[in-house]
């Protein structure tokens, strides 16, 4: 039995493909029922009231499942872990923004102890992105760079599009924009300020011309160490009009982490400016069709020989959105945990439990390619 | 202390301004707001005093002002409690100036004027830049023509450094960007649609600027008082620098205008006090100065003979005003209408505008003495 903790965006994309690709029962695990009523029905999945502020309510919404997704914000993500110590459930999330993850990775011994498996960050970036590089691992005695690079096209035409397009958790990308982003640069881990290494990069068509910026990810947490790599950065691409609206916000101080008082009331600005955003109209599209790279690139050293090599998962969204590339990772990982083909105990990034050829496969299955060097693999 | 003024909302911007305007020149003001805290150093002048007011109790705020001695009050709080202040200042019996209600508030203002004419009371609306200074321009013109036709006016604005500053009340911006505007068009007033682009005009001092038709009071009081010039229309445009409008747009369209109220951990926080709140903290950049035009073109006769006009005041950013960019064109006129009204220099009983009432001579050497400068056709004239 695999339950889906939150049923957002990502959370009901999780549940469309355990709903086509798994024979088991599946879970809802929410805070307002009515909300999934109609995909349960659909799927013939059960629902269960769980609120991840709540504890109790949690760990009563965990019990008796085999895994469970956690498809919530990331900063529940020690709080569930600890639940499902209790429940005995194996975890499974989408990532931890870096320092959630370093936090993390400190439970390792109590699900070791538990027999229980816990992977962390298995969506897009983390999850693709991590396979991608244990998949090119393979190919050097020594890993000198490890740079990832994420570009995406919205090729759609729209009815109504809001002022801000917003693309995964506001939450998330708010964090994004205004922590400083971890590098991994000779062997040490370092903080740069945020919004810098904004550079022109062309990724292969149809997305062409990117400015991919660094930003605070939980790769920078793992690859240096499960790969031994001596420099690994992460860096995605906005459009220049949202980057833009975004660095407007943060000077006018839209985006500060503090409280100010308004009338009677001391609230924290950034919780404000993100209810604030997610009133903003849904874009309705009148044709959806997105394009996404996640590109690693890496450098080396084979028989000692410099090598480098370009690894892609390249996601088509015809009709539907590429935020599939988020969601299926874990749908899969946990199908695999479910059917014992996982069975490892700990807690763990992707790169160091999941067999990646069989993931691969899965995702070819979705329609996610993988490229080395241009050439398809799976 | 008996005071000569009462500054209701001297909190704020403006209500600063008109405040260190007055202390300025010696007279002993009430500041009234909700935050002294704002105006530690207006404080510490020995003619100033504080008094905490929240100008919805009325009660209380009559109680205020009349106690204070004072026989004027300056009301710089946000225009759509005027009425509120209104009424006080009737109770208490106090003369009444305010910085403008746009056309909805400033109809329903002009309701009271038999209420102060019958208390001998004197209720002037509209004492800013605009409404304000560009209403005393077109009266200078009006008493220069025997017929008008066509009034276009408006203001423009830049600054040295295009980062985006508030340029004034988000209240009043999000009010004139998103409502219909109403134009007098074959001396019948007619909607427009909103904020619409009007083009690109090139303004002394600011240069070009893309100017948007917009709601405003001078529509309205103008109509009032030169029909009997047999004026026509009136358009009111506002210039916005691109970098300015491009950020008020944004605000506007991530919903941050917004007077619904959002839950915030468990607290109801109504979206624009939220905005207003933030705005205020974000400091200007370093060495950031403005300029404006406010200006008005008048076609009409003289002597049977067509003639236009065109007056403009500009106002620059000056020393010890910094932190109000060319915004103190709005504090400093209610300033000095209020002391114009003081020496009895404004007579007139009853609700009126600046134009049917204030002196222009007086007022415009006023402004020169604030570095606020007076064009007609070019030259300047004050």
């Amino acid at each position: 039995m695999i339950g889906i903790l939150g049923l957002g965006n990502i959370g009901k994309i999780i549940a469309d493909d355990l709903g086509k690709t798994y024979k088991g029962k599946v879970v809802y695990i929410v805070r307002n029922k009515d909300s999934v009523k109609e995909l349960a029905k659909k799927y013939n999945a059960t629902i269960r009231y769980g609120d991840v502020t709540k504890p109790h309510t949690l760990i009563n919404s965990l019990k008796g499942l085999k895994v469970v997704i956690h498809a919530v914000h990331h900063e529940y993500n020690v709080n569930i872990m600890k639940a499902c110590l209790k429940t005995g459930t194996h975890y499974l999330d989408l990532g931890g923004l870096y320092h959630y993850t370093k936090k993390q990775i400190k439970l390792d011994k109590n699900f070791r102890k538990a027999k229980l498996t816990a992977i962390l960050g298995i969506g897009a970036a983390p999850g693709i992105t991590n396979m991608l590089a244990k998949y090119g691992s393979e190919q050097f005695d020594d890993i000198k760079n490890i740079e990832i690079l994420l570009g995406s096209e919205d090729l759609s035409t729209y009815k109504q599009k809001p002022p801000i397009a917003i693309s995964y958790s506001i939450q998330t990308i708010l964090q994004e924009f205004t922590q400083k982003p971890a590098v991994f640069k000779n062997g040490k881990t370092v903080f740069l300020e945020p919004l810098t290494g904004r550079k022109e990069y062309t990724f292969p068509d149809p997305v062409g011309m990117k400015k991919p910026q660094y930003t605070i990810h939980s790769e920078i947490a793992t690859l240096p160490y499960t790969l031994k790599a001596k420099n690994v950065s992460f860096r995605i691409a906005f459009d220049d009009e949202f980057v833009d609206t975004i660095i407007t916000l943060k000077r006018l101080g839209f985006l500060t982490d503090k409280e100010i008082k308004i009338k009677e009331n001391k609230i924290n600005v950034r919780r404000m400016m993100i209810e604030v955003l997610k009133r903003l109209p849904e874009p309705v599209p009148e044709k959806l069709h997105q394009y996404e790279i996640i590109r690693v690139i890496m450098e080396g050293t084979k028989e000692g020989r410099y090598k480098q090599i370009t690894l892609d998962a390249r996601v088509e969204g015809l009709n539907e959105t590429i935020d599939k590339d988020t969601a299926v990772p874990a749908s899969i990982a946990a199908q695999m945990i479910d059917k014992g083909e996982i069975v490892a105990a700990g807690a763990w990034p992707p790169e160091s439990i999941l067999p990646k050829e069989e993931f691969f496969k899965e995702l070819a299955k979705r329609k996610i390619c993988i490229y080395m060097n241009e050439q398809r693999i799976n | 202390m008996k005071f000569d003024f009462v500054v209701l909302g001297a909190t704020g911007e403006q209500g600063k301004i008109a405040s260190k305007d007055l202390l300025k020149k010696g007279y002993k003001v009430l500041l009234c707001g909700r935050r002294s805290s704002e105006i530690k150093d207006l404080l510490r002048n020995k003619n100033a005093r504080f008094a905490y007011l929240n100008v919805r109790d009325i009660k209380k705020t009559a109680g205020t002002i009349k106690k204070s001695g004072a026989k004027i009050a300056l009301n710089c709080v946000e225009l759509r409690l005027n009425l509120l202040v209104m009424e006080a200042c009737l109770k208490a019996g106090v003369h009444y100036l305010d910085l403008g209600g746009l056309q909805e508030m400033t109809v329903e203002q002009y309701k009271q004027s038999k209420a102060f004419k019958k208390k001998k009371l004197t209720a002037l609306l509209g004492c800013g830049s605009t409404p304000g200074i560009a209403n005393v321009m077109a009266k200078h013109t009006a008493e220069q023509m025997d017929s008008i036709e066509h009034v276009d006016l408006g203001f423009g604005w830049d600054s040295n450094i295009k980062e985006f500053v508030m340029p004034y009340s988000i209240e009043s911006i999000i009010y004139e960007i998103t409502t219909e505007p109403v134009v007098l068009e074959g001396s019948k007033f007619v909607k427009n649609r909103t904020c619409y682009y009007e083009g690109m005009s090139k303004l002394r001092e600011v240069g070009k600027q893309q100017i948007y038709c917009i709601v405003h009071s001078e529509v309205y009081t103008f109509y009032k008082y030169f029909k009997n010039k047999g004026i026509k229309s009136v358009h009111y445009t506002a210039g916005f620098p691109e970098h300015s409008h491009k950020v008020l747009k944004l605000l506007i369209g991530l919903g941050l205008g917004s007077k619904d109220k959002i839950n915030v951990d468990g607290k109801e926080i109504k979206v624009l006090d939220f905005t207003r709140e933030v705005l205020k903290i974000a400091e200007h950049p370093k060495n950031y100065k403005e300029i404006e035009n406010v200006w008005v073109n008048m076609k009409g006769t003289k002597q049977n003979k067509e003639k236009t006009t065109l007056m403009e005041c500009i106002t620059k950013t000056i020393k010890g005003f910094e932190f109000a960019g060319s915004n103190i064109n709005t504090g400093m006129t209610i300033s000095i209408m209020a002391q114009l009204l003081k020496k009895g220099l404004i007579n007139a009983t009853g609700v009126n505008a600046p134009e049917a009432c204030v002196p222009c001579k007086e007022f415009f050497e006023e402004l020169a003495n604030r570095k606020i400068y007076i064009y007609q056709d070019g030259t300047k004239i004050n």
